[in-house]
């Protein structure tokens, strides 16, 4: 591949923004997906993960920015459009139509829909062909966005709260069939979710969104390795803490844990050790919880930008 | 497959629905038709006599049997496979051709089926009774070309004011869609008060084209209300 080639891959935007008459969901947003990897999209309620993906997917009109697939405008752009799938958590369907009419009529709409993955989730999660889309249950429904999206093989593929309702067993069916599907037939997947910690494995990217912006874009790894928590008696952590960039705290009792961005060094182990202050990695879940509910300073969000 | 294409298999999906249920609902405007000269032949006796007969000519049920459900197929169309084609990638351009084509599809087997009904009634002379449900004045009487014209336009015209509440709804909100139709129902009267103001002009048009005049006006109708909903459908959002 050339590198305007590449350059031209994937999804890029710029300065997005969208509003809903005078509420900004989006403001001035920038991001950059490189094409086959799986990008979790994190956030609080609210924070435009849904109107992020509808707006790329031309589901919704920008208010304003760019958007570019493939160096392309998504917007009425059958090329572009036809390599996408994005099922909503609220999708709305024709109720004329059963599970099984609507599985029926997919091959038509993707060229590499997989009809053997379509059949063999479909057993898997015991989706009943004959029901209305309507009538089944939400982890029915959930069930129902995951057939179509992982079967649609598209090359971009939107996954809305995919765990929404779903059992622990049908969610394990969900982690298997997704990465051994992604394996064999690399794309480019982006999951909003909530569930941060259970999918982080799957995750190769986390996008966190807030107030509708990026407040981090990170691989996986780095992200965790981004902050660590100290444990330990109230009094020796805020010691601990002291001048350092402390962005969540939790007290238990007289126990505190300090979430502290940064990395820890081998004077910062011996110290804690000292305090008897525990050192723990921090989870994906706590790091982005933190990052909801404080007030991130300047340097954080431009250093993760 | 042509992007078009795609959307059009997606209305015809279910058959059952959107071809059958159109032809059932005229077959049970006939049921009901000779269900109510078996009343009347209570006291009037089998076959109806000629007077009878020739009030059935009057009968407008093959009109009004139809537009009530096929609108709420075009407004589910509109709105429903609308957020389903988006759903599965596809451009508002191609969901509005393909759907319009499966408007055509529907309107086509829905008049098929009323020409072949209204030749089983000429061939039992009125379903054996006398009672005609399609040989009527609002059809043609008995001519085949104009039923079958009447009922493509007419069901062609339900499909697309459906689709257009449809859209505007998806465009739009709730608002505007109750605005739209109030808006529709006062030009309706206006059409009519014009229609009854200008009477003579209006019967003597009518006179030189009959029916065909009014399928003509019907296929105006549907050419404004389907450019209104294409143009709705390209604001529509998911």
């Amino acid at each position: 591949m050339t590198a305007t080639a590449v350059e031209a891959s994937g999804i890029r935007i710029q300065q997005l923004r969208k509003s809903y008459g005078s509420l900004e969901v989006l403001s001035g947003l920038d991001l950059s997906l490189e094409p086959g990897r799986i990008y979790g999209l994190v956030g609080p309620n609210g924070a435009g993960k849904t109107t992020l993906m509808s707006t790329i997917c031309n589901h919704t009109f920008p208010s304003g920015g760019t958007i570019l697939v493939d160096g392309e405008n998504p917007a009425e752009n059958a090329g572009v459009l036809e390599r996408m799938c994005f099922i909503h958590e609220d999708q709305p369907y024709n109720e004329a139509f059963s599970v099984g009419s609507i599985l029926h009529v997919l091959p038509t709409f993707y060229p590499g829909w997989d009809e053997a993955l379509a059949q063999r989730l479909v057993a898997r999660f015991q989706l009943p062909l004959e029901r209305r889309p309507g009538k089944l249950s939400r982890g029915q429904k959930s069930a129902f966005a995951i057939v179509i999206s992982l079967a649609s093989r598209a090359p971009y593929t939107f996954l809305d709260e995919p765990y929404l309702g779903l059992d622990p067993t049908a969610r394990e069916i969900f982690y298997e069939e997704l990465l051994a599907d992604y394996g064999a037939h690399p794309r480019t997947i982006i999951m909003s979710t909530h569930l941060i910690d259970e999918a982080a494995d799957l995750m190769e990217q986390v996008i966190v969104l807030h107030e509708g912006e990026i407040v981090l874009q990170a691989d996986v790894d780095e992200a965790r390795s981004s902050a660590y928590v100290a444990r330990g008696l109230t009094d020796e952590v805020r010691a601990f803490a002291a001048g350092r960039n402390v962005i969540a705290e939790k007290s238990l009792g007289r126990i505190l844990s300090a979430t502290i961005r940064g990395q820890v060094t081998a004077v910062d182990e011996d110290k804690a050790a000292a305090s008897r202050i525990s050192i723990e990695p921090v989870s994906l879940q706590d790091l982005i919880a933190a990052l909801g509910i404080h007030t991130l300073t300047s340097a954080l969000t431009t250093e993760n930008r | 497959m042509k992007p078009s294409m795609r959307s059009l298999r997606l209305y015809l999906s279910n058959k059952a629905y959107v071809v059958g249920v159109p032809v059932i609902t005229l077959f049970l405007m006939v049921v009901i038709s000779v269900f109510i000269a078996l009343v009347m032949g209570i006291v009037v006796g089998l076959p109806l006599p000629a007077a009878a007969e020739e009030g059935f000519r009057n009968n407008v049920g093959s009109l009004t049997a139809l537009p009530g459900f096929l609108i709420s197929v075009g407004a589910l169309a509109a709105n429903r496979n609308f957020a389903m084609a988006l759903a599965f990638g596809s451009t508002r351009r191609h969901f509005w051709t393909g759907t319009a084509l499966g408007f055509a599809v529907t309107s086509l087997v829905t008049a098929a089926a009323a020409v072949v009904l209204l030749a089983l009634e000429k061939l039992t002379h009125g379903w054996f009774i006398h009672a005609p449900a399609f040989d009527v004045a609002a059809m043609g009487s008995g001519n085949y070309l104009k039923t079958f014209g009447m009922i493509f336009v007419l069901s062609l015209l339900s499909l697309f004011l459906g689709a257009l509440f449809g859209t505007v709804f998806r465009a739009f909100g709730t608002v505007a869609t109750t605005v739209t139709a109030i808006a529709l129902g006062v030009v309706l009267m206006g059409l009519i008060a014009l229609g009854v103001w200008q009477r003579v002009r209006v019967v003597a048009y009518l006179a030189d084209w009959g029916l065909w005049s009014v399928v003509a006006m019907v296929a105006a109708l549907i050419a404004a209300v389907a450019a209104a909903s294409y143009s709705a459908n390209r604001l529509a959002t998911f």
